[in-house]
């Protein structure tokens, strides 16, 4: 029999203003690695990572987009086929923080009902440029019933978390049709992931 | 490439460029420079195939003083003005004021165009250290009114990096935070200063496009060719040079960057759809691999090989070579759709053989190739040389690929079954 190597593939998005740092979340994710001199994405990017999670090999396929409103057109016709969204805004940019309405309206239009939203602000190492504090962006979260991490990739602060995260909920919301497999393969105690505690942020 | 070929490519360029000619035959010049230029006459040739310098020589002289002092008029009046009046900002007009006419609020106006701009240029081929350098020839008025400082409070304060597409080279110098600074000491400006302040008065010029991510790419290459000029004559004048000659550009691009016209028949959308029937029609194996089989639209590569001119495509010097070819394009861009065809083509058992991810990861971060061997193939495909995929053939060839692929995942498989 052919061998799979992933159980499941789920496709994220990654959203937001331009130069909140998206590709570089992602790169980090990916690569584990920070630049901060990444070209200006045009149109759409792709990446792949492969995670264990709950004793499952799941592929995510995560596209980076465009910031800049020009590119909305072409980015919303992603909207649809994504599992997850990652909304990301810069907490030294209030811009960023404000348009995060209009993200979540795109969202609203375009996504599935079903997608999975969470809200990351990054750049949180960099403390002396804030003007957006972590409570602002915890309550835009709430008052929206989503998920809420402060990132910071260059320090590589709650990016794998978040992603995990994601990942996590997506999986939970699945059908329950995998059940029985589950109790074959997943031993107690296994799957189990570590979650980073506290960082900077 | 063939060595004496080369010689009389040169030979015929020259010939088209000699003084004693009074008009300059762009014909003749766009088919001799349509497979490449040599780097000493390619200023000039980009300037002359841009529609920017006039064919008869004579009238050069006259033409370039007057250009190049409009555009000192432009930096006085887009940059130095405003400046100014930020400076000495009157009682009545503040940055709080309410008043429509309020001077203040065409300032932030451009403040949030300029801030775009400036994360863009920022990142300008960070690869090359070119763009973080100083300017021999700055703009002694234009450089005291700095761009980057107006949007100082966005930027960020980090390390750079130099990077390629896909990873870390190494640590460069604190750019971000210093160069400003340093510029400032230096009694010059950095050469991203100069291609910031470029786009902002094309911005200001041209309220209906104003700047789009992306255009920082199609300004970059020219303002190296022409700033990286031997005949320092010439690199003096790269800034406003490059302006025009960017001008001309957009004149023929800019409808890819106006999100209104995206579905009409001069938007990017179209350019995207008959760049599909184009790959269909030759290639109908890999069209149907690629668009029905892994259903890979062509907006997820081809709207930034086109919009873009495939200029994030390649390293910069295979981006300036391709550009030669594409300049030379009596009918511009005409060759384009058939160069990305090329690309495709070149890469097509790959591609056939690839499973979604494996196709998008290959034609978004497109591998290293010989530039040469893309054009020539797509001018043979353009002229009708290069017959149509025939897809019994090409079939047999892609399943031997195929076969040998499988082939060895198995070997690996029983490899690790083995450890």
């Amino acid at each position: 029999m052919a061998r799979r190597p992933y159980d499941m593939l789920f496709k994220l998005l990654l959203i937001g203003d331009s130069g909140v740092g998206k590709t570089c979340i992602l790169y980090r994710f990916s690569d584990d690695a920070f630049n901060t001199t990444f070209i200006s994405t045009i149109g759409i990017d792709f990446k792949i990572k492969t995670i264990e999670l709950k004793g499952k090999k799941i592929k995510l396929q995560i596209w980076d987009t465009a910031g800049q409103e020009r590119f909305h057109t072409i980015t919303t016709s992603y909207y649809r086929g994504a599992m997850g969204i990652m909304l990301v805004y810069d907490i030294t940019n209030a811009k960023s923080f404000d348009n995060i309405a209009k993200w979540l309206r795109n969202i609203d239009e375009h996504a599935s009902e079903d997608v999975v939203k969470m809200l990351l602000g990054n750049k949180c190492d960099m403390a002396d440029r804030r003007v957006v504090s972590r409570e602002r962006g915890e309550k835009i979260a709430q008052d929206h019933q989503i998920k809420f991490h402060e990132t910071s990739a260059k320090l590589n602060v709650h990016v794998d978390t978040a992603f995990y995260d994601l990942a996590e909920a997506i999986l939970a919301k699945m059908p329950e049709s995998s059940d029985e497999h589950k109790n074959e393969t997943v031993v107690p105690g296994q799957g189990q992931r570590q979650t980073g505690n506290g960082g900077c942020c | 490439m063939n060595n004496t070929k080369h010689m009389e490519r040169l030979a015929r360029i020259e010939e088209v460029l000699l003084i004693a000619n009074k008009k300059i035959d762009i014909d003749e010049l766009r088919a001799s420079c349509s497979y490449g230029v040599p780097e000493q006459l390619r200023p000039i040739v980009w300037r002359l195939l841009l529609n920017y310098l006039p064919l008869e020589r004579q009238k050069w002289k006259a033409h370039l003083a007057e250009q190049r002092e409009n555009y000192n008029i432009l930096i006085e009046q887009i940059i130095v003005e405003p400046g100014t009046q930020a400076m000495n900002q009157s009682i009545n007009d503040h940055p709080l004021s309410d008043a429509p006419s309020s001077d203040w609020q065409a300032f932030f106006q451009d403040n949030k165009v300029l801030t775009q701009i400036d994360k863009d240029v920022r990142r300008l081929y960070p690869e090359i250290q070119f763009f973080q350098l100083l300017s021999k020839f700055p703009h002694l008025h234009g450089m005291k009114y700095p761009l980057s400082k107006r949007v100082v409070g966005e930027e960020l304060n980090s390390q750079e990096f130099g990077t390629t597409r896909d990873g870390v080279i190494g640590v460069t110098k604190d750019s971000r935070s210093n160069s400003t600074d340093a510029s400032a000491v230096m009694k010059s400006e950095f050469h991203w200063h100069i291609v910031e302040r470029i786009l902002f008065i094309y911005a200001k010029l041209n309220p209906g496009v104003q700047y789009v991510q992306g255009m920082n790419e199609l300004v970059a290459p020219i303002y190296y060719v022409f700033a990286s000029d031997s005949d320092e004559e010439w690199a003096e004048f790269a800034e406003a040079d490059t302006f025009f000659c960017f001008q001309q550009l957009m004149s023929e691009v800019k409808d890819n960057f106006i999100k209104t016209l995206d579905n009409s028949i001069c938007g990017i959308e179209s350019l995207m759809s008959s760049f599909h029937t184009l790959i269909n029609h030759f290639d109908e194996e890999v069209y149907k691999h690629l668009s029905t089989n892994l259903e890979i639209k062509p907006q997820f590569y081809a709207f930034r090989w086109l919009s873009l001119l495939l200029s994030q495509e390649f390293p910069l010097p295979d981006v300036i070579t391709l550009w030669d070819s594409l300049f030379s394009d009596s009918k511009r861009f005409s060759l384009l759709p058939y160069v990305c065809l090329s690309m495709i083509e070149l890469q097509r058992e790959e591609l056939l053989a690839g499973d979604f991810s494996f196709c998008v990861r290959l034609l978004q971060n497109y591998p290293f190739a010989d530039i040469a061997k893309i054009v020539a193939f797509a001018q043979d495909i353009k002229d009708g040389i290069a017959p149509r995929r025939c897809s019994k053939d090409l079939s047999k060839s892609s399943k031997i690929v195929r076969h040998a692929r499988q082939l060895s995942d198995t070997l690996k498989n029983l490899s690790i079954i083995k450890k």
